[in-house]
C-alpha cells in the first residue's frame, strides 16, 4: 500500500497548504503594491492564468519531495516572484508580473475583447486555435526553439509524445506549436465508485444513459464535453467494430467521426442529451466531486487532473474510486501558453520575459512542484533530465512489502519510444485504474485519444443552438405535440 | 442657524451618478445589442427569434410558472402567519416576527445547501424531484419577503373594522373576505411583486437543487458565454417589459383599492 498511502500523504498536505500559500501570496502582493517602484527599466509581464494553477509556494518541511537521486524539492516561496529573481540574475533585468485569473476559456476570451490586456496567457487547445484563427497571437522566436541553449528548458524538456501532437495540429496552414507553448495536459472520461459500478460498465461512454444508475451519475455543465460523450456514444459501434479499429488509419478516422458536427450528428448529439438530461442526477461544475465522496451520485464525467484530485479526495474518507477513459474515445486536451499581439506587440524585452516564464517553468524542479501542488500532468517530460520520471515513480512506485504490482509502461511520454525499457513504473495492481491511469494515461488510452478541434463559427452556433434546446423546458413534448 | 446643510438637489447628486453610470448607461449598451445584429445594423430579428422559437418561449413560460407557484404558496403561508401575528393578542409579536424573518440574516445559498442535506434524507435523492424541489427552495428562500408587507398592512389595519363589521351582523367569513383581504390588497400587491419576479429568474435556486432546466436567467448567461450578447440582451429586455407590465398593473390595482377606502 505504499504508493497509495505515499501519494495520498503527499496530497493531503497540499489542501492545508494551499491556505496558508493563499494568504501568503495575499500578504506578498500587498507588500508589493506597497513598493511599487517600477521604473521605465523593469519590464512588466501581465500573465493570465486559470485559477489555483500555478504552485503559490509556502510549503511545509513535511511536504518536501525527496527523489531517489537526492534531489530534495520544496516549494519555499511563489513561483512568479521567484521567476522575477531567476530573470534578473540570468539575463540581467528587472521583471515584474503581474498575475491574475480566470475561470474558463470563455471568460478570459471575453476579458480579451472586451479590452483587457494581457502579455501571456493559458487556454485550452480550442481557444488557442480560435486565437490563432483571429489572428491575435504572436509565434515564438526562433531561439525559443533551440535546443543548445541552456535556459531553454521548454524545448529541451517537452515530452515528445506531445510535441508530435502539437506539430500535427495547425489551423489555416499555421502550426500550432509555432504559437503555443504547452503547460498541462490529459484526458477526458469517468470518476466511477467500483462499489457500484463495475469497470465494464465504466468503460463505455454510455454509462451516463443507464437507467440502472437513474440520478446517480453527472455530467459536466460544459457544452464541449458533453458534445464528446454524446458524439462518441451516437458513435458506438461504428468506432468500437473490430475492422474499424485495425483500419491503417485509424487515428484520423477517428478524430474525423468524432468532430463531426454536421447537422445530422447534432441533431443525434441533442437526441442523446435530451435523454441523458432525464435520466443524470446534474450537469455540475463543481458539485460532482463532493458528491461522489458522500455516495449521492456513483459515477461523474471528469478531466483527468480533476479525477485525481477527486480520487484523492476520496481515499481520505476511505472511499476508493476509479477513472476510467472510454473505449470509444477520450478528449485529448491541454492548456498551453500563447503571446497576444495586443500585449506584448514589437517589444522584444516582453517577448524575452515572457519565453523565459515558460521557460522557467518548463524548469523540472519547478514541474514537479506544480505537478505536486495542482495535482494535474505536466507536458513536460524532462529532456536529459529524468527528475520528472523519478518523481512519478516516487508517487506511484510500489513499496518492496507489494504484493499485487503491474508494470506501468510510460515510455511514448517520457522517450518517445512506447517499449523503452528505462520507464516503466512497478505499480501497485490498482493504480492502473486509479491516480497514475488518470495521470499518465498508458498508450492504449493515448492511442484512442482525439483532440476535440475548434469548430468553425456556424457549427459552434449550431451545435451551442442545440445545447440551448437540450436544456429549455420543452413545451411541445410536455403538450404531448409531435414535432416534425 | 442655517436649516440644512445641503440643499435637496445637491443631495440627490450622490444617487443621480449612480444611476446614470450604473443603471441608465447600461441599460442602452443592452438596448444597442437587443436591436443590432452581429454586424452592428439595426435589426428586430433577435425579437423574432425569441418569439418563434418553442424552446425559448417554453422558457419563458417554465419562468412564469415557477413565478407564479412560487408566489402562490408564498402566499398562502404567509397570510395566516401575518394574520395572527399582526391582530393576535401576543404582547411580543415584533419578536414573534423576528423568528420569521431571522432566516433572512442567513446567506440564502447557506440555507439552500442546508436544505439539499435535508431533502435528500427525505426523498432519497434530490433529482428525483427537480420541480417540486425547486418551488419549495424558492418558497424558503422569498417567504420573509412576503411575510413582511403583509404584516405591515395588517397591523395599521383599525380593529375598529372588524368590529363595525360584527356589529352589523357578519359572520367571521364574510369579515375576512369583505373587509380584511380588501384592505390588505396593498400588502399583499407589494409581497407579490418582491416574490414573483425575483423567482422568474433566479437560476442559482435551480442550479443548487440540480434541476438542469433553463429559466430566463440561466438563458441569458448561455447565450453570453457563447459571446452571443444580441440574443441575451433581447431577453434582458423581455424580462425588462414583463416586471414594468406587472409593476403597472399592480400599481394600479393597490390605487383602485385604496381609493376604494
Amino acid at each position: 500500500m505504499k504508493s497509495i498511502l505515499c501519494s495520498m500523504h503527499n496530497r493531503r498536505k497540499r489542501f492545508s497548504r494551499m491556505r496558508t500559500a493563499v494568504l501568503g501570496a495575499a500578504l506578498a502582493a500587498g507588500a508589493l503594491t506597497g513598493c511599487e517602484s517600477s521604473g521605465s527599466d523593469t519590464i512588466v509581464l501581465r500573465v493570465s492564468n486559470w485559477e489555483e494553477y500555478i504552485d503559490l509556494g509556502g510549503w511545509d518541511q513535511e511536504d518536501l519531495i525527496d527523489l531517489e537521486d537526492g534531489t530534495k524539492i520544496l516549494g519555499k516561496e511563489n513561483l512568479t516572484r521567484e521567476f522575477e529573481a531567476w530573470f534578473f540574475e540570468t539575463y540581467g533585468k528587472k521583471v515584474r508580473v503581474e498575475y491574475s485569473t480566470y475561470g474558463t476559456n470563455e471568460e478570459l476570451y471575453n476579458q480579451l475583447t472586451l479590452g483587457d490586456t494581457y502579455d501571456l496567457v493559458c487556454p485550452s487547445e480550442y481557444m488557442i486555435m480560435k486565437m490563432m484563427r483571429e489572428d491575435m497571437l504572436i509565434p515564438f522566436s526562433e531561439d525559443f526553439y533551440d535546443t543548445e541553449k541552456e535556459h531553454n528548458y521548454y524545448a529541451k524538456g517537452l515530452s515528445p509524445y506531445i510535441k508530435g501532437v502539437y506539430d500535427d495540429l495547425s489551423i489555416e496552414g499555421e502550426v500550432l506549436s509555432s504559437y503555443a507553448a504547452g503547460y498541462m495536459w490529459g484526458t477526458l472520461g469517468l470518476v466511477y465508485n467500483p462499489e457500484y459500478v463495475t469497470q465494464e460498465q465504466a468503460a463505455h461512454w454510455d454509462l451516463l444513459l443507464n437507467e440502472d444508475f437513474y440520478r446517480r451519475i453527472t455530467i459536466k455543465d460544459s457544452v464541449r464535453d458533453a458534445y464528446f460523450a454524446a458524439v462518441s456514444i451516437a458513435n458506438l459501434d461504428a468506432i468500437t467494430n473490430p475492422d474499424f479499429l485495425n483500419s491503417p488509419d485509424y487515428g484520423e478516422r477517428l478524430s474525423e467521426i468524432l468532430n463531426a458536427t454536421d447537422q445530422e450528428t447534432v441533431d443525434a448529439v441533442e437526441n442523446i442529451l435530451s435523454q441523458a438530461k432525464d435520466n443524470v442526477y446534474s450537469f455540475e461544475t463543481d458539485s460532482g466531486k463532493a458528491d461522489l465522496v458522500t455516495g449521492k451520485v456513483v459515477a461523474n464525467q471528469q478531466w483527468s487532473g480533476d479525477a485525481v484530485y477527486t480520487m484523492d479526495q476520496a481515499e481520505e474518507d476511505g472511499v476508493e474510486l476509479c477513472y476510467s477513459a472510454p473505449e470509444e474515445g477520450t478528449n485529448l486536451w491541454f492548456d498551453g501558453w500563447v503571446m497576444l499581439k495586443d500585449g506584448i506587440g514589437q517589444d522584444e524585452d516582453k517577448q524575452l520575459a515572457a519565453e523565459a516564464f515558460i521557460n522557467f517553468l518548463s524548469r523540472p524542479d519547478n514541474v514537479i512542484r506544480n505537478m505536486y501542488y495542482i495535482g494535474y500532468t505536466s507536458v513536460i517530460s524532462g529532456g536529459d533530465s529524468d527528475l520528472i520520471f523519478q518523481y512519478a515513480d516516487w508517487c506511484y512506485g510500489a513499496g518492496e512489502d507489494e504484493e499485487d504490482t503491474v508494470e506501468y509502461p510510460l515510455g511514448y511520454f517520457f522517450s518517445g519510444d512506447a517499449e523503452d525499457g528505462a520507464y516503466i513504473i512497478t505499480a501497485a495492481g490498482d493504480q492502473a485504474r486509479r491516480q497514475l491511469y488518470a495521470q499518465y494515461p498508458p498508450l492504449d488510452v493515448v492511442e484512442r485519444s482525439v483532440v476535440m478541434a475548434c469548430f468553425e463559427e456556424e457549427d459552434n452556433a449550431r451545435i451551442n443552438r442545440m445545447w440551448t434546446n437540450v436544456r429549455c423546458f420543452d413545451i411541445l413534448r410536455f403538450f404531448g405535440i409531435e414535432k416534425k | 442657524m442655517k436649516r440644512n446643510l445641503f440643499s435637496r438637489k445637491q443631495l440627490a447628486v450622490p444617487y443621480i451618478i449612480f444611476l446614470l453610470l450604473f443603471v441608465v448607461l447600461p441599460l442602452f449598451v443592452v438596448l444597442y445589442y437587443g436591436f443590432t445584429d452581429q454586424e452592428g445594423n439595426l435589426s428586430f430579428a433577435n425579437f423574432l427569434a425569441f418569439f418563434t422559437n418553442a424552446k425559448t418561449i417554453g422558457t419563458l413560460l417554465y419562468s412564469v410558472v415557477i413565478g407564479l407557484l412560487t408566489t402562490a404558496v408564498c402566499l398562502l403561508l404567509a397570510y395566516p402567519v401575518a394574520y395572527i401575528l399582526a391582530k393576535g393578542a401576543y404582547a411580543r409579536r415584533h419578536a414573534f416576527l423576528m423568528v420569521f424573518v431571522l432566516p433572512m440574516w442567513i446567506n440564502f445559498t447557506l440555507r439552500i445547501t442546508a436544505m439539499k442535506e435535508i431533502l435528500t434524507v427525505l426523498e432519497g435523492n434530490l433529482a428525483y424531484h427537480p420541480f417540486f424541489n425547486t418551488i419549495l427552495c424558492m418558497v424558503y428562500d422569498f417567504l420573509p419577503f412576503m411575510i413582511m408587507p403583509l404584516f405591515n398592512t395588517l397591523t395599521k389595519l383599525d380593529n375598529q373594522y372588524l368590529e363595525a363589521a360584527g356589529d352589523l351582523g357578519a359572520t367571521r367569513a364574510q369579515t375576512f373576505f369583505k373587509v380584511v383581504l380588501p384592505l390588505s390588497v396593498p400588502g399583499i400587491v407589494s409581497g407579490v411583486t418582491m416574490v414573483f419576479l425575483p423567482a422568474m429568474t433566479n437560476y442559482v435556486v435551480l442550479d443548487m437543487v440540480y434541476n438542469s432546466t433553463y429559466i430566463m436567467g440561466s438563458l441569458i448567461g448561455s447565450y453570453f458565454s457563447a459571446y452571443d450578447w444580441h440574443n441575451g440582451s433581447v431577453i434582458s429586455l423581455i424580462l425588462l417589459l414583463l416586471i414594468a407590465g406587472v409593476t403597472l398593473v399592480s400599481n394600479r390595482f393597490s390605487r383602485e383599492q385604496e381609493a376604494r377606502r
